[in-house]
């Protein structure tokens, strides 16, 4: 954790250096990383693959944006973005974190897909062209109308959930839930109660999401169901796999470097001269390769891996 | 022909399709026991490949027999990947698979551009039924069969079931378990790539319709969890029966949403009583 002391001022002074175009980079990556700290934990610790993130992602994003289009306080509607995906979390996972594996997988995913038809097709969210005309943010009359602002929220954010999964996983349930990721059996024969653990760690990787989509919405100020694909979900798990599951510094290290690779490939693709299909299959290929070569050579994640070696 | 009728043979018709890439989950499931998510990108790269065929002048039936070739030679390259490292874990085969599919929307996109195609298959119809469910219904019914007589009455289909029953085992007899394995995924593939084949005139596909695809399979497949032909088969024709019914007589954007919730329903009934199993 000393490290963390270091890198906050660091990373606090980074958005003053970045042009408007790379500050909406910054903006995005800190919104995935959010997302990743929690989905990195379920993984790690819950030891499950989950492949529906985007959609507590987008539950928060959609009620943030209901709430702040139907007049609420916009700060209220941000909080309510976390309570509303872990809520949902609690709900879906009680029949369906019984499930294991591939099976886990697939579930989440048809979740996600239910998710994305129901909201494609409900005339209260839009339907198919989502919400429009979002309000900014405002903060005791303050209104953030500027990227740097939002910046500093999605930074507050990370540092926000950081510092919940960090005490979470050295917490007695932490210590659980290790427990529980090296044998469940065991775990559960010395009293942890696997169950509650485990639908916790759910709600609150599903509220972490939660808060990033609400950020989300008040930064773009428009939602789609087209906004939170399957492959969102994907990427978050090529996140926290490059970075080290459990680990809430993998986390961030995983979001930021494939944001940033995919980033630099994506201004290298839409140089004058390259085919318009050329960023779309560079990232493809980017999360594709990093995740296979990780999980076969790096299989713990590339921050475990440094932090055992000698 | 009435309605009803021509609802029921539409339904079987895209049934079949589900029950072919259950089936190829269900072959690479028994003998490796990984999960593959990219069957359904068999599908796809198949049935893109067809139009590629066709459009260079390629006879029909000589296009789609080269697609289904091409598919599984790319499931055995699958298979390499996702199980060739020696160590490699069923849940890690399974990232690695789902990679591999992302992999192909890269490849795909660079090959075919990102837009739906769609290539002719038998044109007219019989009784206002289309002639070409009805190819798809006979195609399936005889390489299902098939199939299921190469994993019955041929060593090399005894040799699979044996790896599939008790990878130690088969091993001691001199099975190559590794080889059995790559064997499986290329047989997968072929399956995924005819389903592919078959539906693409029917329904268009582009580079992300493997998702929709993977999902219809594995919720045909789930029936029989995963290791079970026939019941694979009668989830799949379930399945696109009671698509079709729906899409007829209520409406088609709930379609979509019924294998989805039939593959939820078996999933957590089935953790049910496994939970009253091991309490017992």
């Amino acid at each position: 954790m000393k490290w963390a002391y270091l890198g906050v001022p660091v990373v606090a002074a980074v958005p003053l250096l970045l042009t408007p175009g790379q500050l909406t980079t910054f903006v995005l990556l800190g919104l995935s990383a959010m997302t990743v700290v929690g989905l990195s934990l379920l993984m790690g610790y819950a030891g499950q693959v989950s492949l529906g993130q985007a959609s507590f992602t987008a539950i928060g994003a959609y009620t943030s944006g209901l709430l702040a289009l139907h007049h609420t306080p916009p700060l209220l509607a941000l909080a309510a973005a976390p309570i509303a995906a872990g809520l949902a979390a609690v709900v879906v996972g009680v029949p369906i974190l019984r499930l294991r594996g591939h099976q886990l997988a697939f579930a989440t995913l048809a979740l996600q897909l239910i998710l994305l038809s129901v909201l494609g097709d409900a005339d209260w969210a839009g339907g198919a062209v989502g919400l429009q005309g979002l309000p900014y943010l405002s903060i005791g009359g303050f209104e953030l109308d500027d990227d740097m602002d939002y910046a500093y929220v999605v930074l507050v954010g990370v540092l926000l959930v950081s510092l919940i999964a960090y005490h979470l996983v050295h917490s007695r349930v932490g210590r659980g839930l290790r427990a529980l990721a090296t044998g469940e059996a065991a775990a559960e024969a010395s009293g942890v109660p696997v169950g509650a653990y485990r639908l916790l760690v759910f709600a609150v990787s599903a509220a972490f999401a939660g808060l990033a989509g609400g950020i989300y919405s008040f930064f773009l100020g428009y939602l789609a169901p087209g906004s939170f694909p399957v492959l969102l979900s994907i990427e978050y798990v090529v996140m926290a796999v490059v970075g080290g599951l459990g680990s809430v510094g993998g986390a961030l290290l995983g979001a930021a470097l494939v944001t940033v690779v995919v980033q630099l490939l994506t201004t290298l693709a839409t140089q004058p001269g390259m085919p318009s299909y050329a960023p779309s299959v560079l990232s493809y290929a980017v999360y594709a390769l990093l995740l296979i070569a990780v999980v076969l050579f790096v299989p713990r994640g590339i921050v475990p891996s440094l932090r055992k070696s000698p | 022909m009435g309605e009803l009728a021509q609802y029921l043979v539409t339904g079987v018709g895209i049934g079949c399709a589900y029950a072919l890439t259950g089936s190829g989950l269900v072959v690479i499931y028994r003998v490796t026991r990984v999960v593959n998510f990219a069957q359904g990108s068999f599908s796809v790269f198949a049935a893109l490949t067809v139009t590629t065929l066709l459009a260079a002048g390629l006879p029909h039936g000589f296009a789609e027999t080269l697609a289904v070739l091409l598919a599984g030679v790319i499931g055995l390259i699958v298979g390499l990947v996702a199980t060739g490292k020696p160590g490699t874990t069923a849940q890690s085969a399974l990232i690695v698979t789902l990679g591999l599919g992302v992999f192909a929307y890269a490849v795909e996109i660079l090959l075919w551009g990102d837009q739906p195609r769609s290539f002719d298959g038998i044109p007219g119809s019989v009784g206002g039924i289309q002639k070409h469910y009805l190819l798809i219904i006979g195609v399936t019914a005889v390489v299902l069969g098939a199939t299921a007589l190469l994993f019955a009455r041929t060593d090399l289909g005894r040799a699979l079931t044996a790896t599939a029953a008790d990878p130690y085992a088969a091993r001691i007899v001199g099975i190559d378990v590794t080889r059995m394995g790559l064997l499986a995924f290329a047989l997968g593939g072929a399956l995924g790539g005819l389903a592919g084949v078959l539906i693409t005139p029917v329904q268009q596909v582009s580079f992300d319709s493997d998702v929709a695809l993977v999902v219809s399979g594995f919720s045909a497949a789930i029936l029989g969890n995963l290791t079970r032909p026939g019941l694979t088969l009668a989830g799949g024709l379930l399945l696109g029966v009671v698509q079709t019914l729906v899409g007829g007589y209520l409406s088609t954007s709930y379609q979509s949403e019924v294998a989805l919730i039939f593959m939820l329903a078996v999933l957590v009934a089935r953790a049910g009583r496994r939970d009253v199993l091991e309490a017992a």
